[in-house]
């Protein structure tokens, strides 16, 4: 029933444990001698032990192990005495036939303790001490006995039957002991009639290993309500880090058959939801997330602290919270931000200030991710405490008062993570808006209209303490339940440093157990959030303009926390990478990169590697001239985007932008100016000024080649002037060019202020620009001395010729060959003029190779375009 | 309809042939259904009619149709020939393993029969298996409940019980009553396709074991599989569609054919009891109570489907009557869920929700999928203002029938006390769906888009809408749509709403605030169009009731009066254009 914390189960006894205590027996039978029977050396006998010591160490995961897979650990541990450890073993299982054999074999298991008095026994004699690992163990199974009721007793015995049954139909080399064929045929029975569903299951890895083994006859143990739990919470770690790992219904029907073994158990529900969300699906997703709630009020679970108010309302505002985070993944902006603002109310009405700051923090993140022009109607009076000012601020202020305050709410409520997510989304919305005073009235005070580097940068930093707090702390996150599962993952797991020596052994090494790896101290979640503030970084200084740092960032992200970082993060970052390397090195490179990370990414968040590489082929369409396989490329980027208004709007915009020069490179200046000034009243719109930079560059650059210099000037200065508040320093360098240029088309006579633009932009560009940049940089500084009348190409031939050769060589390798044919061109003429005949044909043979290059592209030259 | 005799010889031969193989709820299904059959008159004394006496008032009060036992036109039943015995040996092993069957020993009964090759035997073992394995699965229920809920205990029997009737149904060796015990055992399997087809066979060689239809009738969740089904027509089709469409909430067609039936069987309890659930459903409370008085009459030891009338009773508020019902039936069977639902509704109703709820919970123990019990249960949770409780326990109630409106529109309700009424909008959405015909739900959404924090009145007029669609009995709707409309400032639509309640009220004849309310808007609003006819018309009838609106109506009289004598002219422009 809703409300009531169920207890931990307890310690039960399980045919699986009852196999270990049967190992026991044999590892401490007493005797006399020093090597007990059946060893043969003090090494074997200490390997037995060890692997003991993780057996009941592991006896705490969600399943148990099949009857099967402990004789084949047996196998690699029992160097030669497997056959005879086997065989005792199952002979003594299936020796159990009455609940009296089990009477008595619990007794015996008393013998193998030592008792209270056993502090007088000779040196050499081996007797378990009552309170080591293995004496507690075996304490506890013997009191797990004695608590049974004859029941509870009866069935003991009929799962030790199943359980030596499927080890033995599976295995067959094993002699059949009383069993008759009709009862090996009924276990063998359902697992056909679930064949397709064991395929499914077998698709998986991940989470395959451990439920793997999950069938809905008998044969399944399961453990505690503690365990479960620990083992369901790393499954929805492992789902938010990486979705598309797990497919949808061989998890599905492993939660399935848990929620059968136990109905009771309701985060079942929650991992449901999960597995739907991160698969798309959203109408599973939605009634799973109200089924969760509606059975368990958010009160089930571990890091249920019941509150001190002792109020029995339930935890309905964390519904709300999580139907929120929904709706904002599945692009539903309004509903979110409803749904949310309902979240705040009943926060605050039940004084749950721990969500109401998570809640904060998500509408934050909803109102940067997404555009909303107005939110008037939607954030409403809930809201009026926290922004006291009233609604008649812009979103961006509203956004930031928003900031503030849940900021402030975490660090009170000390919520590192929260804390440190805050800072992120601060440097963020530092990153892009400026500051502007809240209050339009009262003397103006001197107002610095820019964005503040220092303050992202000071925010970064913030956000990265956390992780030094938590290195600190230890492991505190850990709970107990994910902590025993990976015991079991870490005894299945075939890592090179041995803790065993291996030395007798006939068989080969290649396979040892690694008992003693712990999970990391740092939680995972920490980690993926010191990941995301180097993402930040290397986002930052992308838009700052530096290239090698924005690089460096990224390459610090890929080695160091890629481990931990959810895959959309890992494919992220993969992008930027390679994004760098189309612009610096070219795009064979790139396309190389690609491949391999297509292949890493191949299931996992495919649409921002699919982006990444439709930017690439558009972007190399364009250079080589194919307009109409640009055009294709483009519009394809257009359909990615979802069809909802102000969703996805880094990717409509970027479909925009490349639509518009598309156009630009096919000549149809009007329609490229139309498309860039809707895209410009979008982005005024919906307040994104960087992107407003970026449009304004782009429509100067479209007057430019239409011939309409002086319609392009103000564009461009406007461009410069948004660079500068927001401190765009590459992008500045390119709309200085571009200014300089247009000064360049308006006459000779303007020659001076051009390049004058030009070598002031030059430090930039050459230190931070890429190769399309550079070239345009060079032409451009040539054409200036060309077109400057006091300049005498006769006199000093290199200041002309050495920019273009540098330009020529970088476009060559862009393939960029309507621009490498103006250098070859201008190369020509400054042949001509200085009368050097064979070089000027030679030229002049290369500017006419681009121009039918450009002219005659050849399609199909590479397999990824086709794709 | 097959004539009243052969039915009669049918039904009298298949009772004595499901006895025999121990088929017992069938064969008294069967009976019932022998005895529902009305006499000829001429062949029996009185004394053989004893039991069919004390019914026809209602009948004749409540019977819409005149029922002929004319069978529907165009539809030829097949006549299926009543089975033959096919063994003659009627083994005494037969007979030990019957009495041991019927002392319920199931395990011995099998064991004497396990050399038995005649279909009856191996039916009667195979039944006795799947009925021990049935016993000791609810006994390891209770064993092995943990901390995390029942396990999982299964009826061990069913898979060697599947391996022996599949075998024996390849070769053609199984007769019906085989099928339908291989029907049930792939149904409790999982494997719903081929239960449907082996049930559909058994019932179409075989149609007198209402098991059998039942479990079929549990298989049809849609219409579209009832379609799908292959049955031959016979009269006992007709019971099974009826009950299907029932559970379907098809409630007019099975109605219908109810009361078809009951030309034939016109004695039936079962039927009787069916139409009032059926009534029950359609909400006609007053006709559900005078069935179930007239059926307690007959049968008085009766607990089946009395929880539907203690409902009818609750709803009612007839504290003596429910309490009398509780009494009779904790004398008949205290131990039946139904006995202790009745008992829960008398508790509900005396606004005792504790002891209440401690009777639902007991007839949830009895029968953990008992439907009604949580809906209820939850209900009283929700009196008790324990709304997490409630949640929990509405939540049960749709997952075991998710087409179960009355839990959807509970959940939205709990969320709605809670203060969280775009949350609750999902619950209200899926009640709706699947009882749109339903005006209270409607009702209910409405209010929620009303409330203070959504505000979202366009959805609320849209919502009010179809609640006036559908027969809203309170008379809610008209009258919030016309004071939305008015609230945002749509004078004329408001103007129409206001006359259609108007005439409403009129036609039920109710009293109340609402009318001077609407009569009020009436007259100011024709005031303001100038269309001073029907103004002065609403402005008397103002004049009747006491209170402030009469002195505003006089006065708004005299302001009419005035202007119509100082512009004459536009008088006459206005009434004669």
């Amino acid at each position: 029933m809703a409300g009531v914390l169920k207890a931990p189960g307890a310690f039960a006894i399980t045919p699986h444990k009852v196999s270990v205590c049967v190992l026991v027996q044999i590892y401490a039978s007493p005797s006399q001698i020093s090597i007990p029977f059946p060893f043969s050396s003090v090494s074997q006998h200490n390997r037995l032990g060890l692997y003991l010591l993780a057996l009941t160490k592991s006896c705490d995961d969600i399943l148990e192990p099949k009857l099967e897979q402990l004789i084949s650990q047996l196998r690699e541990i029992g160097g030669l005495l497997d056959h005879w450890l086997t065989d005792h073993l199952t002979s003594r299982l299936s020796s159990l036939s009455s609940p009296d054999d089990l009477f008595n074999f619990f007794n015996d298991m008393r013998g193998v303790l030592g008792g209270p008095d056993s502090g007088v026994m000779e040196d050499d004699q081996v007797i378990l001490d009552p309170n080591s690992n293995l004496g507690m163990f075996l304490r506890r199974c013997i009191l797990a006995f004695n608590l049974l009721t004859f029941e509870g007793i009866c069935h003991l015995l009929t799962n030790i039957g199943i359980y030596c049954k499927e080890a033995i139909s599976s295995c067959s080399s094993y002699e059949l002991r009383r069993l008759d064929d009709s009862d090996i045929e009924v276990f063998a029975d359902p697992k056909s009639e679930h064949n397709d569903k064991g395929r499914e299951s077998s698709s998986y890895s991940s989470s395959g290993d451990l439920l793997r083994d999950v069938d809905l006859n008998g044969g399944v143990f399961l453990r505690t309500n503690w365990q479960i739990q620990g083992y369901l919470m790393e499954q929805a770690d492992a789902i938010e880090k990486d979705g598309s790992s797990f497919t949808l219904n061989a998890f599905e029907l492993t939660l399935r058959q848990l929620q059968k073994l136990a109905p009771e158990l309701h985060r079942v529900h929650f991992l449901r939801y999960l597995n739907s969300l991160y698969h798309d699906d959203y109408f599973s997703a939605l009634e799973n997330l109200h089924r969760y709630f509606d059975y368990s009020a958010g009160t089930e679970g571990f890091d249920f602290v019941p509150p001190a108010g002792c109020n029995s309302f339930g935890r309905y505002e964390i519904a709300l919270l999580c139907l929120g985070m929904m709706h904002f993944h599945f692009g539903h902006p309004k509903q979110a931000l409803e749904v949310l603002t309902e979240a705040v109310r009943v926060s605050q009405q039940h004084s749950n200030d721990t969500c109401l700051a998570y809640t904060l923090a998500a509408i934050c993140n909803l109102l940067s991710e997404i555009g909303f022009s107005t939110t008037s109607g939607i954030l409403g009076s809930p809201f009026s405490p926290m922004t006291s000012v009233g609604t008649s601020l812009s979103v961006q202020q509203q956004l930031f008062v928003l900031l503030k305050g849940s900021l402030k709410r975490a660090e009170s409520l000390k919520l590192k993570q929260l804390v440190a997510a805050n800072h992120l989304a601060m440097a963020k919305f530092n990153l892009t808006h400026v500051q502007r005073p809240l209050l339009s009235f009262g003397p103006k005070t001197s107002m610095k209209l820019r964005t503040c580097p220092v303050t992202v940068c000071k925010e970064l930093r913030l956000g990265y303490h956390l992780i030094s707090e938590f290195c600190c702390e230890g492991s505190t996150m850990t709970t107990d339940g994910a902590f025993s599962t990976a015991w079991l993952k870490n005894l299945q797991k075939p890592v090179g440093s041995l803790v065993l020596s291996q030395d007798n052994s006939s068989r080969d090494n290649s396979n040892p157990f690694l008992f003693c790896t712990q999970p990391s101290s740092i939680p995972g979640s920490v980690l993926q959030l010191v990941g995301s503030s180097y993402l930040h970084r290397a986002t930052a200084w992308e838009i700052y303009g530096s290239a090698p740092l924005a690089r460096v960032n990224a390459l610090v992200y890929a080695t160091c926390v890629a481990d931990a970082s959810s895959s959309s993060d890992a494919a992220l970052v993969h992008v930027k990478l390679i994004q760098h390397l189309a612009v610096f090195k070219g795009y064979e490179e790139a396309f190389s990169a690609l491949k391999i990370a297509e292949e890493k990414f191949l299931s996992v968040s495919k649409s921002r590697i699919l982006i990444l590489k439709l930017q690439l082929l558009h972007e190399r369409a364009l250079h080589r001239g194919h307009l109409k396989l640009a055009q294709q490329v483009c519009d394809e980027l257009g359909v990615l985007a979802s069809s909802v208004t102000a969703v996805d709007m880094e990717l409509k915009i970027e479909a925009s932008l490349r639509h518009a020069r598309t156009l630009l490179a096919a000549k149809q200046f009007s329609q490229a100016a139309a498309v860039a000034h809707s895209l410009f009243c979008m982005c005024y719109k919906f307040n994104l000024q960087v992107e407003s930079a970026t449009v304004l560059l782009l429509l100067a650059e479209i007057h430019l080649k239409s011939g309409n210099a002086v319609v392009g000037l103000p564009h461009a200065l406007a461009s410069l002037s948004y660079c500068q508040s927001f401190n765009l320093d590459l992008l500045r360098a390119s709309a200085t060019l571009t200014l300089a240029e247009l000064w360049l088309s308006l006459g000779s006579n303007h020659t001076k202020t051009a390049l004058t633009l030009i070598h002031g932009a030059f430090p930039m560009i050459l230190g931070h620009g890429g190769l399309e940049l550079c070239a345009r940089a060079y032409i451009a500084e040539a054409k200036c001395y060309l077109s400057d009348p006091s300049f005498s190409v006769s006199d000093n031939p290199e200041v002309v010729l050495d920019p273009l050769r540098q330009a020529s060589d970088e476009l060559h390798v862009l393939e960029y060959h309507e621009l490498a044919a103006e250098g070859f061109y201008l190369m020509a003429i400054v042949f001509d003029k200085l009368g050097q005949l064979e070089k000027r044909e030679e030229a002049a043979a290369s500017f006419k190779n681009h121009i039918m290059a450009l002219e005659n592209p050849q399609d199909g030259e590479d397999p990824l375009s086709n794709a | 309809m097959s004539s009243k005799e052969s039915c009669r010889n049918e039904l009298r031969t298949a009772i004595r042939q499901l006895t025999d193989r121990c088929l017992y709820s069938a064969s008294k299904w069967a009976a019932e259904q022998l005895v529902g059959i009305e006499q000829d008159p001429a062949k029996f004394t009185p004394s053989n009619t004893r039991f069919q006496r004390g019914s026809s008032s209602i009948r004749r009060r409540f019977r819409t149709n005149e029922i002929t036992s004319t069978p529907p036109t165009g539809v030829a039943y097949v006549s299926t020939p009543v089975m033959e015995e096919d063994e003659v040996i009627h083994g005494d092993f037969y007979l030990l393993a019957k009495s041991y069957f019927d002392c319920r020993e199931y395990r011995r009964a099998a064991h004497v029969l396990r050399d038995q090759t005649g279909n009856k035997s191996v039916f009667l073992r195979c039944y006795a298996l799947y009925l021990a394995g049935e016993k000791r699965k609810e006994e390891e229920m209770i064993e092995l409940e943990g901390p995390l809920g029942k396990s999982d205990a299964v009826n061990r029997e069913l898979v060697s019980l599947e391996r022996e009737l599949s075998s024996l149904c390849k070769n053609g060796m199984i007769d019906p009553f085989g099928l339908y015990l291989y029907g049930l055992v792939l149904k409790e399997k999982g494997n719903e396709n081929l239960a449907r087809k082996v049930l559909v066979e058994s019932v179409n060689s075989y149609p007198w074991n209402w098991s059998a239809w039942s479990e079929l009738q549990s298989l049809c969740t849609t219409v579209d599989i009832l379609n799908g089904l292959n049955l031959s027509n016979h009269w006992m089709k007709e019971f099974f569609l009826a009950s299907v469409y029932q559970e379907l909430r098809m409630h007019n067609e099975s109605l219908s054919k109810y009361e078809n039936l009951q030309g034939t069987f016109t004695f039936s309890n079962y039927i009787q009891a069916q139409i009032a659930k059926a009534r029950y459903s359609l909400r006609e409370f007053e006709q559900v109570e005078v069935i179930f008085e007239d059926l307690l009459r007959n049968d008085p030891y009766r607990v089946e489907d009395m929880d539907t009338y203690s409902n009818v009773l609750y709803t009612k508020e007839c504290f003596s009557a429910l309490s009398y019902l509780a009494h009779r039936v904790i004398m008949t069977d205290k131990y039946r869920p139904e006995s202790c639902c009745i008992i829960g509704n008398y508790y509900s109703l005396k606004g005792q929700h504790e002891k209440s709820v401690i009777y639902f919970r007991r007839a949830l123990k009895l029968n953990k999928n008992y439907l009604s019990a949580w809906t209820l249960m939850g209900h009283e949770y929700v009196e008790m203002k324990n709304t997490p409780a409630a949640v929990d326990a509405y939540r049960r109630a749709v997952d075991i029938n998710p087409r179960d409106y009355r839990a959807w529109y509970g959940l939205g309700q709990a969320y709605e006390m809670m203060g969280m009424p775009h949350y609750a909008l999902h619950y209200f959405r899926k009640s709706v769906f699947f009882q749109p015909i339903d005006s209270r739900l409607w009702i209910a959404m409405a209010q929620c888009y009303e409330s203070e924090q959504l505000h979202m009145l366009e959805e609320a007029i849209k919502c009010y809408k179809r609640a006036a669609n559908c027969n809203d009995t309170e008379a809610i709707a008209l009258h919030r749509l016309a004071k939305l409309h008015r609230e945002l400032g749509y004078p004329e639509e408001a103007a129409f709403y206001y006359r259609k309640d108007l005439e409403r009220m009129e036609a039920e004849e109710r009293e109340g605030p609402n009318i001077v309310e609407a009569l009020m808007f009436l007259a100011t609003h024709y005031k303001a169009q100038k269309r001073f006819e029907e103004a002065e018309v609403y402005c008397t009838r103002l004049l009747d009731y006491t209170g402030p609106e009469r002195e505003t109506a006089k006065s708004l009289l005299r302001g009419m009066r005035m202007a119509q004598s100082s512009f004459p002219s536009m008088d006459v422009e206005h009434f004669h254009p």
